[in-house]
């Protein structure tokens, strides 16, 4: 049992309340290349993933790694979620768990 | 051994009746709110868990929002994932926390269900919940990647005299929406449980008349509590309109000798007559509203 670190649900919006620390984000990959992965974060936002997938990504990518700025994630961990996600969803589970029920998540 | 053990008891108690030991054990397991909470799967995150309060008494009760938890569902990735003859063993971590899990492996189901769990898989877990020397750890009973069978019934005509045959193909597709309908399903059940039920609580004892009837009328009452909480479709705003005569006609200013004028519910409602009628008439026949002074006057049976 260990909730010490934990990994925040963010949009491009939420990332910048978190540098430094650890987050997991949706992204829709745009382009890839040289180790960056540019990305549409669920808010319809730009974001930067730094690192290098150890498998060809799908559309949908979920990314959980180190804030390093407010537009960038350090992703050491990445899950292929397929061709079809439902990105609004998921960006108002980001809202509840940043806001309202934030103690339920962090 | 129980004879003796009787034998001594009848001996000093000088007779049959021995309340300190009798009365409380059925007491305890004979409150039906408490059961069907104990049964419940709650959908929760790690976070929550850790969280949680735990009762004194070594059970291990485990009290997240007010009910008490045993069996829990939770969401997350698979880390360190040790397999061994009887059983395996993993973290489970879900972003908001990991817990130690482990599986039994008794039969060739069971392995085969635990085979195909990989770490860094999102799965999907039902367990028990379990705390030994304060480290709290879930029993799993079931585990599954986090993917939904896709029934689909292709049906082919294969003569025009012959019968429609018929084809069921399963077939495994990820969803990964699954992750975000947990963390939503815990949050609703985590507001139900702190708000929705407390609210309810209280409003039932502003009508205190209604606890203590156990016949018809309450299971009436209840009805749309029970409909909340699996959030079927609806949800809040759904509600009959024998469930708003009923509700109108609980309130303390119809509590009189005559009730209320058909033609008063109908206006106070806001629906026309002709609806009304049919409606009026369904709860007269359960049994849950009757005919006063004439026949447009109406009382429900709740208030005597």
């Amino acid at each position: 049992m260990d909730t010490s670190n934990p990994s925040v649900f963010v949009n491009a919006e939420l990332l910048r309340l978190y540098v430094g620390r650890r987050v997991r984000a949706v992204i829709q990959v745009l382009s890839e290349g040289n180790g960056v992965i540019l990305g549409k974060s669920t808010d319809d936002n730009q974001i930067t993933v730094k690192g290098s997938p150890p498998f060809p990504l799908s559309k949908f990518v979920e990314v959980i790694g180190i804030a390093d700025t407010d537009k960038s994630i350090r992703a050491d961990v990445w899950t292929n979620f397929g061709d079809s996600f439902d990105t609004s969803t998921f960006n108002q589970l980001c809202q509840f768990a940043n806001g309202e029920f934030k103690h339920l998540f962090i | 051994m129980y004879a003796s053990q009787f034998d001594g008891n009848a001996a000093f108690s000088g007779g049959g009746f021995m309340p300190s030991q009798t009365t409380q054990a059925p007491d305890h397991s004979f409150s039906p709110a408490k059961n069907r909470d104990v049964q419940a799967l709650l959908p929760l995150t790690v976070k929550q868990i850790n969280d949680a309060f735990l009762s004194s008494d070594d059970k291990s009760n485990f009290v997240i929002d007010g009910v008490d938890v045993n069996n829990v569902k939770l969401v997350g990735m698979v880390r360190n994932r040790a397999g061994r003859i009887t059983d395996v063993t993993f973290a489970l971590d879900d972003g908001t926390g990991r817990i130690d899990c482990s599986k039994w492996v008794n039969e060739a189901a069971d392995s085969n269900e635990v085979e195909g769990i990989l770490d860094g898989m999102y799965v999907r877990v039902h367990g028990h919940l379990k705390s030994f020397q304060g480290k709290r750890t879930l029993n799993v009973f079931s585990i599954s990647a986090c993917s939904l069978q896709l029934m689909c019934m292709i049906s082919i005509p294969l003569r025009r005299w012959d019968f429609d045959m018929k084809y069921l193909a399963y077939r495994p597709v990820t969803d990964y929406n699954e992750i975000t309908n947990h963390f939503i399903e815990s949050i609703y059940v985590h507001f139900y449980n702190t708000r929705l039920r407390k609210q309810q609580s209280s409003s039932m004892t502003t009508q205190p008349q209604m606890t203590n009837l156990s016949n018809t009328p309450v299971k009436g009452y209840q009805a749309p509590i029970a409909n909340q909480y699996t959030g079927q479709a609806g949800g809040d705003s759904w509600k009959s309109l024998e469930q708003m005569v009923l509700d109108f006609l609980q309130l303390p200013s119809c509590d009189s000798e005559r009730g209320a004028h058909r033609d008063v519910i109908a206006q106070q409602l806001k629906v026309p007559l002709e609806k009304l009628i049919p409606a009026m008439k369904n709860l007269e026949e359960e049994g849950l509203i009757y005919s006063t002074t004439d026949d447009y006057h109406f009382k429900s049976t709740a208030n005597g």
